[in-house]
This record gives C-alpha cells, sequence and structure tokens, in this order.
C-alpha cells in the first residue's frame, strides 16, 4: 500500500513528451545547411523567405558551397535539381558581401535554370 | 490472505511503460537535434528569362557597375538613392523592369543593395547581367 501511494504518476508526463516528440516531427523539414558563414549585405526591403529550400553559400572568396563542401559553378544545376526531386523547392543565396558580384551573377542564372525562384539571403537593415 | 492475492494481480496486469518513455525520449532528442530552423530573409529578383519576348513596351532601365563602388546609369555615376528615385520616376506609369550590369571585380554586397533600392522603388523585376566588355 505504502509503495502505491509512493510510485510517481507517469502519464501526464508521456502525454507531454509525446505532444513535443509529435510537433518536433511535423516541424523537421532537414534543411542541409551550406556550411559557412557570411557576412551578409544590408538591405531595406527584406521579406521573409521560404523555410523549406536549397541553400547555397558564396564566400568572401567567391566560392560556391553547398552542403558543407566547395561546388563548382558547373555542379550548381544537377545538385539542384537532384535535391528538389521534382518539387518545386525555392534557392536561396547566403551571399557575402564582399564576394564578386560576377560570380553571383553566373550563379543565380544556374539556379534560375531548374528554379523558379531564386532568393538572396540578406540582414534586415534596422 | 485474499486481499494480497487481488493485489498481487492488479501489479501483474499493470503494463510497465518505462522502456516506452525511454524509446519516445530518444526520438525526441533526436528531432530536436536534427530540426534546423532556418529563417532566411531577403530579396526575390521575380525576372522571367528573356527567352520569351516581355509585350511590355518599356525599355528596361540599364545600371552598370563598373567597379570601384560607382553606379553608372546612362553614362552618368549616379548615388544609390539616386537608383530608387530613377526607378520611382518611371514606376509612375508602369514599373520598369531592371538590368544590372556588373562587371569583374564588382562586390556582391553593391549589387545586392542596388537590387534592393530598384526593388524598394516598384521595379517589377531586377536581373543581373555581366558587363561583357
Amino acid at each position: 500500500m505504502d509503495e502505491e501511494d509512493g510510485a510517481i504518476n507517469v502519464s501526464p508526463l508521456i502525454d507531454v513528451v509525446f505532444i513535443l516528440l509529435i510537433f518536433f516531427i511535423v516541424s523537421a523539414t532537414f534543411v542541409t545547411l551550406p556550411g559557412i558563414d557570411v557576412s551578409r549585405p544590408k538591405v531595406q526591403n527584406a521579406t521573409s523567405l521560404q523555410k523549406n529550400s536549397v541553400l547555397f553559400a558564396l564566400s568572401d572568396k567567391s566560392e560556391i558551397f553547398h552542403a558543407g563542401k566547395k561546388v563548382k559553378l558547373f555542379e550548381v544545376s544537377p545538385l539542384i535539381s537532384q535535391s528538389i526531386k521534382g518539387k518545386d523547392k525555392p534557392v536561396v543565396i547566403q551571399v557575402d558581401k564582399w564576394a564578386d558580384a560576377t560570380v553571383l551573377t553566373e550563379l543565380v542564372s544556374e539556379a534560375k535554370k531548374v528554379s523558379h525562384s531564386v532568393s538572396l539571403a540578406t540582414l534586415k537593415n534596422r | 490472505m485474499k486481499k494480497s492475492l487481488i493485489n498481487h494481480q492488479s501489479e501483474q496486469t499493470e503494463i510497465n511503460v518505462s522502456p516506452l518513455i525511454d524509446m519516445v525520449f530518444i526520438l525526441l532528442i533526436f528531432f530536436i537535434v536534427a530540426t534546423s530552423f532556418v529563417n532566411e530573409i531577403g530579396i526575390s529578383s521575380a525576372y522571367k528569362d528573356s527567352n520569351t519576348k516581355s509585350d511590355n513596351p518599356n525599355p528596361p532601365l540599364f545600371f552598370n557597375l563598373p567597379g570601384s563602388g560607382i553606379v553608372m546609369n546612362n553614362g552618368t555615376p549616379i548615388s544609390l538613392e539616386e537608383v530608387a528615385q530613377k526607378v520611382r520616376n518611371l514606376s509612375k506609369n508602369k514599373p520598369p523592369s531592371v538590368i544590372i550590369q556588373v562587371s569583374k571585380g564588382v562586390k556582391a554586397g553593391l549589387a545586392t543593395q542596388v537590387m534592393d533600392q530598384a526593388l524598394l522603388a516598384g521595379a517589377k523585376a531586377v536581373k543581373l547581367s555581366v558587363d561583357s566588355k
């Protein structure tokens, strides 16, 4: 009798944990990050971009990164079509403000070949 | 004697939930770790590729970035604020499309800022292109 009284009722705990679990399963999108830090350009009319996107980064030495690896320009459009798998995912380019704009232009036009929407990630000007 | 027997039975029929909790916790921790909340903000230049000839009678507005941080329009250097002004002047009638021609050595930050100013002023589409000169 004494032991039964002392036992902790775990069913509310399980309820809460299940709710958390379901929340994280639903919200998980598994975005592969480019893997480098860029210093983003500051702009005035930045809007929130779509969350489930293919990310690329352009470093200050004008190198293209995707999923933690350095990639060549001609590899970009096959990589995008591989990762969108027929779905309509947007492409987001994290561009460093000290990168070369001609490389950015080429990267955007490469991405435009296979994706309908290409955006540049920026800082919000506050 | 009878009471203890009943007690014993009810204890036996109770399901042991601790392995379930263990498993659920492991799943929970996996999803917490694996979820990356990427919340990017930025600009998107919604331009259509030029293989379809546009029915827009307005010619696109050209901005040249010849390097060393200057913005040129019709051969005259202008400031970033004037970019927005020029686009706004045209967008009273019909929102123009803007083409930004960049040369080698131009920083992407400047190109992005020109794009931003043009979009801010109501440009319909902004396109980057490489100046082949």
